[in-house]
C-alpha cells in the first residue's frame, strides 16, 4: 500500500519532468524557422555561427520558453492554492476575477505612466498587478463571508472579472496612443515578446514565492481537513490564510504583468495532476502542480504559435479549448458522486 | 485542597457578543469524564467549541493544569487537547489510515512526514479503536458510524491529556455506542485521559460519567455527580417533558423514569 503510493509518486514526477523537457525542446525547435537539436547546440555553443539562428533562439525562443515554464507553473499552483483555500474545486485566479483585477490595474497604470514617462518597468507592472490582484481578492473574500454557497462565490468572481474587464476595455478604447497596440495584444493574453530582463524578474519572484508555498505544505495539509481540525492541530489559521492570499496574488500578479490573463490553466491542471498522483497531499501536489502547469502551458503555447502560423492565437484561446472540458468533467463528476 | 486539572472560572460563552451561557464554573480532576446534557439548542456545542479554544470566550478564564488556555500556543495546546466535532473532516482522496495519521501533526517535523515511531502510534491507536479492517478504505466511502470511530482514532493519535467530543455516539448503533464508550473508559484507566463530551443518551451519560453538567437557559442548571443529577422530576424539567406528552402513552412515563433515575 505504502510502497504502491511511493511508486505512483515517482512515476508521476518522472512523467511530468519528461514532459517539461520534451516540450521545452519542441518549443525551441518548432517555429517559423524549423531547427533540429544539432542546429540549436551549434547556435548556443557558437560553432558555425549563423547569426539569424542565434538571434531567434537566444533572443526570442529561449526567454519565451523559460517564461512559459515559470508562469505556467505559477498559474497551476495559484489555482491549487485557491481551490484549497475556498474548499472549492473550480476556484482559480481567472474564475475568481483575480487575473482581471490585476489586468485592470496594469492597464490603468500603463496608460497613466505612458502619458508622463516614456518607460514602464517590469517592477511597475508587477506592483500594479499585485495591487489589482489584492483588490479583487479582497472583494472575493468579503463576498465569501456573506455567501456560504460555493457556486455563488464563483459566479460573483466571474462578475468581478467582467467589471474589471469592462473598465480595462474602456481605458484601452479611450487611450489612442500607438503604444496601446501592445497593450491590446497583452490584454488578450500572450507569452510573446519576452525579454531576458522579464525572465530574470519572473524567475526571481516565482522561485521565491513557490519556495515559500512549498514550506507551507504541512499547515496546508491540515487546512484541508477543515478549519476546526486544523485549529486543533495547532495551525495558526489567520496567518496561513493571509499567506495564501498574498502568495496567490503575487503569482497571479506576475503572470498578468507579463503574459496577460490566461484562462483555465489554474482550474484544470490541479485536477489532472491530482488524478495522476492519486493524492491531494500538498507536499507532492505543490511541485507536481507547478510541473503540470509548465507542461500544459508549453503545449498550449506551442499550439498557439503554430496552429495558424504566421498568425499567433491568444494563449487563452488554446488553454480554454483544453482546459474548459476538464472543468466540465470536474463539475459532472461532483454531481455523480453525490448521487451514490 | 485537591489539585484540579481542568477548571473554568466565570466562563461566559456565546456568539457575536451575545452570551448564551454565563458564569460556568467547572472543576475536573485528571482522568475524569464530564458529560454535558440538555435539550437541543441549549448551547452544548457552543460551550465545547469555547472550551477547545476555537470560539472566543465572552468572559472568564479556562485553565488547563496551571496554564490559561487562551494563552497557550497552538502546538502546545494541540499536544494536550484534541477534539471530535459533529462536523466531519474533509478528506479528499484519503484512506482511513491517512485521516488517523493527521492526528500526529503536532509531533511531526517541518514537512509533516511521519517517522516510524509516528507510524507505530497510528497502528496502535487503530488497533485500539478496532478500525484496522477499514485502514485502506477511502474515508469518504465509509459509513457515518465508521467515520466517527476514525475521528476518535485521529483524536487519540494526537496523544492528548484531555479530549473534547461533541455528540460522539449519535451515528452509532447500540453495539458501537458501547464500544466507543468502552474505548474512552479504557483510555481513562490506561492513560488517565480526561474527557469532556456532550451526550444525548442520558442512560449512557449516567453510566460513564464522573460528572454531569446540565445546560438549559442562561445559567448552568446543575453540576454534579450522576447520583446528584439524575432524578426523574429534574430530568423532566430539564427537557420540558410535560404531562401532555407523557399522557399519550403509559409506557412513556416508565421509559422516562427508567433513564432518569439515579440507580
Amino acid at each position: 500500500m505504502k510502497e504502491n503510493r511511493q511508486h505512483r509518486y515517482w512515476t508521476a514526477f518522472i512523467l511530468l519532468l519528461a514532459g517539461v523537457l520534451v516540450f521545452f525542446i519542441l518549443n525551441i525547435c518548432i517555429g517559423s524557422v524549423q531547427m533540429t537539436i544539432p542546429d540549436i547546440v551549434q547556435a548556443l555553443t557558437g560553432h558555425e555561427r549563423t547569426e539569424t539562428n542565434i538571434r531567434i533562439i537566444w533572443d526570442i525562443r529561449l526567454p519565451r520558453t523559460i517564461a512559459v515554464v515559470m508562469l505556467g507553473g505559477s498559474l497551476a499552483l495559484t489555482g491549487y492554492l485557491l481551490q484549497t483555500f475556498f474548499h472549492n474545486p473550480i476556484a482559480g485566479p481567472f474564475v475568481l476575477g483575480i487575473s482581471s483585477g490585476a489586468k485592470m490595474a496594469v492597464a490603468l497604470v500603463m496608460i497613466f505612466l505612458i502619458g508622463r514617462t516614456s518607460r514602464v518597468t517590469s517592477a511597475d507592472m508587477i506592483a500594479a498587478a499585485f495591487m489589482g490582484a489584492m483588490l479583487s481578492m479582497g472583494f472575493v473574500l468579503v463576498l465569501s463571508r456573506r455567501i456560504g454557497n460555493m457556486s455563488m462565490l464563483v459566479v460573483s468572481g466571474v462578475m468581478i472579472g467582467y467589471i474589471c474587464s469592462a473598465v480595462t476595455e474602456l481605458t484601452i478604447t479611450f487611450a489612442d496612443d500607438a503604444d496601446i497596440i501592445n497593450l491590446h495584444n497583452w490584454s488578450r493574453g500572450s507569452f510573446s515578446g519576452m525579454t531576458w530582463e522579464n525572465v530574470k524578474i519572473i524567475t526571481c519572484v516565482v522561485t521565491v514565492t513557490v519556495l515559500h508555498i512549498f514550506l507551507m505544505s504541512k499547515p496546508l495539509s491540515a487546512y484541508q481537513l477543515g478549519d476546526a481540525y486544523a485549529a486543533n492541530a495547532g495551525v495558526n489559521l489567520r496567518l496561513l490564510r493571509i499567506c495564501i492570499v498574498i502568495y496567490s496574488s503575487m503569482l497571479s500578479a506576475c503572470i498578468v504583468a507579463f503574459a496577460g490573463p490566461v484562462s483555465f490553466v489554474g482550474v484544470a491542471v490541479p485536477h489532472l495532476v491530482k488524478k495522476l498522483l492519486g493524492s491531494v497531499e500538498p507536499l507532492y501536489m505543490i511541485p507536481a502542480c507547478f510541473l503540470g502547469g509548465s507542461v500544459f502551458c508549453l503545449f498550449c503555447d506551442l499550439l498557439s504559435r503554430t496552429m495558424l502560423a504566421p498568425t499567433e492565437l491568444s494563449i487563452s484561446t488554446v488553454t480554454a479549448i483544453f482546459g474548459a472540458p476538464v472543468v466540465l468533467w470536474v463539475i459532472g463528476r461532483k454531481n455523480t458522486d453525490k448521487q451514490h | 485542597m485537591e489539585q484540579y486539572y481542568f477548571t473554568t472560572k466565570k466562563m461566559c460563552v456565546g456568539y457575536d457578543d451575545r452570551p448564551l451561557i454565563k458564569n460556568v464554573e467547572i472543576t475536573l480532576s485528571k482522568g475524569e469524564i464530564l458529560s454535558l446534557i440538555g435539550p437541543n439548542g441549549a448551547g452544548k456545542s457552543t460551550m465545547l467549541k469555547s472550551i477547545a479554544g476555537q470560539l472566543q470566550l465572552l468572559g472568564g478564564t479556562v485553565y488547563l493544569g496551571e496554564n490559561v488556555l487562551s494563552e497557550m500556543k497552538g502546538k502546545e495546546l494541540a499536544k494536550k487537547m484534541s477534539v471530535v466535532f459533529t462536523q466531519k473532516a474533509r478528506a479528499e482522496m484519503k484512506t482511513c489510515r491517512d485521516v488517523v495519521a493527521t492526528g500526529r501533526y503536532p509531533y511531526t517535523g517541518w514537512f509533516g512526514v511521519l517517522s516510524d515511531e509516528d507510524q507505530k502510534v497510528v497502528e496502535e491507536v487503530m488497533a485500539l479503536t478496532h478500525i484496522m479492517d477499514i485502514s485502506g478504505q477511502d474515508y469518504n466511502k465509509i459509513s457515518d458510524g465508521q467515520k466517527q470511530r476514525v475521528m476518535l482514532a485521529r483524536a487519540i493519535c494526537q496523544e492528548p491529556e484531555i479530549i473534547i467530543l461533541d455528540e460522539p455516539t449519535s451515528y452509532l448503533d447500540i453495539r458501537y455506542k458501547l464500544e466507543f464508550l468502552s474505548i474512552l473508559k479504557e483510555m481513562q484507566v490506561q492513560k488517565n485521559l480526561t474527557v469532556i463530551m456532550s451526550l444525548h443518551e442520558l442512560e449512557l451519560a449516567k453510566i460513564i460519567s464522573d460528572k454531569i453538567l446540565c445546560l438549559k437557559g442562561e445559567y448552568i442548571e446543575k453540576y454534579g455527580t450522576p447520583e446528584e443529577v439524575f432524578e426523574t422530576e429534574f430530568i423532566r424539567k430539564l427537557y420540558d417533558i410535560d404531562d401532555e406528552i407523557l399522557l399519550k402513552d403509559a409506557k412513556f412515563l416508565t421509559y422516562v423514569r427508567q433513564i432518569s433515575s439515579s440507580d
